[in-house]
C-alpha cells in the first residue's frame, strides 16, 4: 500500500522530536488528540499549550510541529481508514521508533471506529435539524371561527447553524389534523427511499 | 341613578356593553321593512358573513324598490355587525340572545328569523370570512426533500454517509432548507406519529365531553 504519509523535511524533523518524547506522556498525549480530531477546533487551549511545553521541554514552535504532525498522521489514517497493523508499518517506514509506532497502533485498533463515526456525523450543511420539540392543543375558538374543537399541533425545530453556534434557529410550525398526515405521508415516503439504501 | 337615563340597549350583554350605533339604530330602520325584503336581506347578509359575493342579491333588493338605498345600508351595517358577533361566540345562549334582541327593541317576528339563523341547523362552525383570519403560525406550504449519500469527502475518503436535506416553504413566505440528520429524522417522525396518534385520542373522546 503506498504510503500514507509524505516523507517531507517537516515530517522527518517532526519523527526526531515524536521520538525523543518519554512514552508514557505521549500516549496521553495521543490521546488527547485523538479525542479532539473530529471537531474543527485546536486539540489544546493555549495555557494547556503553555503547560504541555514546559512539561515536554520543548520550544514554541517545536510543539507546534509536533502536534501539527501527529494530526496530521490520525487525519490521514482517519481518510483512508488504515487497519493498525499498516499504519504501524506505515510509521515504521518513516522512522518512527517501534514503541512509539505501537503505542499508536493499539489506540488506532481501540479508538479508530469511534473516531470515523464521530467524522461520519460531522458531515457539514449550513443548517442542521438539531431539536423537535411539539405541543398538542384543542382549539375552542378563533375570532373568525365559531365553536371548533378541532386539533391542532404546533412543531418547533430548531435548526443549527455551521458554526455550532449556541443559539438554535426556532422554526415554529403549525398543523391541522390533516396538515399532519399530509406532512407524515411524505416522511414515509423519505423513509422507503432511506430503507432503500440498507 | 336616575332610571330614564339608562337606554335599553345598555342592558345588551352581547358585545360586551358597547352596542355599534349601527345596531342601535337598527329598530328604527326596520319599522317600514316588510317581512318578504326582510327575509331577503337577511339572506344576503349571511352570505357575506360567509365569505360568499353577494352583490347580485343586494342590487336586486335596492332595485325592487321596496326599501330605500339609504335605509338597505344602514339595515344591512346593523345586521351584519349583529349576526357576525353573535355567530362567533361559541358559547352564547338562545335565551340570553333572545334577551338582548328584546332589548335591542326588534319585534318578535324578526327576532325568532335572527334566533333561527344564529341557532339553526349548524353542525359545524360556520366560518365567518377568510380576510379576517384568527393569528397563526407559518404552515409549511411547500416541503422538498431528498435523500443523499456523502461517498467521499476531505476527511474520510469512503464516508458512506446518508443524510436527508430539507426545503420547506411556509406560508409566511421564508424558506427553510436544512439537513436532517438520519438520527433525528428518526426522532422527528416518531414525535409526528405521537401527534397524530394523541389527536385520534382526543377526536374520539372529548368531542363528546365537551358540550356545544
Amino acid at each position: 500500500m503506498s504510503s500514507i504519509i509524505p516523507e517531507t523535511p517537516s515530517i522527518k524533523a517532526a519523527v526526531t522530536h515524536i521520538n525523543s518524547i518519554d512514552n508514557s506522556k505521549f500516549s496521553r498525549l495521543l490521546t488527547r488528540i485523538l479525542q479532539k480530531l473530529h471537531l474543527k477546533e485546536r486539540s489544546f487551549s493555549q495555557e494547556e499549550e503553555e503547560k504541555l511545553q514546559s512539561a515536554l521541554s520543548l520550544e514554541r514552535h517545536t510543539l507546534q510541529l509536533l502536534l501539527e504532525t501527529v494530526s496530521f498522521i490520525l487525519e490521514q489514517a482517519a481518510y483512508h481508514n488504515v487497519k493498525p497493523a499498516s499504519l504501524r508499518q506505515q510509521l515504521e517506514n518513516i522512522c518512527i521508533s517501534p514503541q512509539k509506532a505501537e503505542v499508536f497502533s493499539q489506540m488506532w485498533a481501540a479508538d479508530a471506529a469511534d473516531l470515523l463515526e464521530k467524522i461520519r456525523l460531522g458531515i457539514f450543511a449550513p443548517m442542521k435539524l438539531d431539536r423537535v420539540s411539539w405541543q398538542l392543543n384543542l382549539q375552542m375558538a378563533r375570532s373568525d371561527e365559531s365553536r371548533l374543537k378541532a386539533p391542532h399541533a404546533v412543531l418547533n425545530l430548531g435548526l443549527r447553524a455551521e458554526d455550532h453556534s449556541e443559539r438554535l434557529q426556532d422554526v415554529f410550525l403549525e398543523f391541522s389534523h390533516q396538515d399532519l398526515l399530509d406532512f407524515y405521508n411524505q416522511m414515509e415516503t423519505v423513509q422507503t427511499q432511506l430503507d432503500s439504501l440498507a | 341613578m336616575s332610571g330614564a337615563n339608562v337606554k335599553m340597549s345598555d342592558t345588551v350583554s352581547l358585545f360586551g356593553g358597547r352596542v355599534p350605533a349601527e345596531v342601535d339604530m337598527l329598530y328604527k330602520h326596520l319599522k317600514n321593512v316588510n317581512r318578504e325584503t326582510f327575509t331577503q336581506i337577511l339572506r344576503a347578509v349571511v352570505n357575506a358573513i360567509g365569505g360568499q359575493d353577494c352583490c347580485e342579491s343586494v342590487r336586486e333588493i335596492s332595485e325592487s324598490g321596496f326599501i330605500s338605498e339609504e335605509s338597505l345600508n344602514h339595515v344591512m351595517a346593523g345586521l351584519y355587525a349583529l349576526l357576525k358577533e353573535a355567530l362567533c361566540q361559541p358559547s352564547l345562549k338562545q335565551e340570553v340572545f333572545s334577551d338582548d334582541l328584546r332589548a335591542l327593541r326588534f319585534s318578535e317576528e324578526l327576532l325568532a328569523d335572527l334566533v333561527a339563523v344564529v341557532f339553526g341547523n349548524r353542525q359545524t362552525s360556520m366560518n365567518v370570512s377568510d380576510k379576517h383570519e384568527g393569528p397563526h403560525l407559518a404552515k409549511i406550504e411547500d416541503l422538498k426533500w431528498r435523500v443523499d449519500v456523502a461517498i467521499s469527502t476531505s476527511s474520510l475518503s469512503r464516508a458512506l454517509q446518508p443524510s436527508i436535506l430539507m426545503q420547506m416553504k411556509l406560508s409566511d413566505g421564508c424558506t427553510h432548507q436544512f439537513e436532517v440528520p438520519v438520527a433525528k429524522f428518526q426522532e422527528l417522525r416518531y414525535n409526528v406519529s405521537l401527534i397524530l396518534k394523541e389527536m385520534n385520542d382526543i377526536e374520539k373522546r372529548s368531542i363528546l365531553k365537551i358540550q356545544d
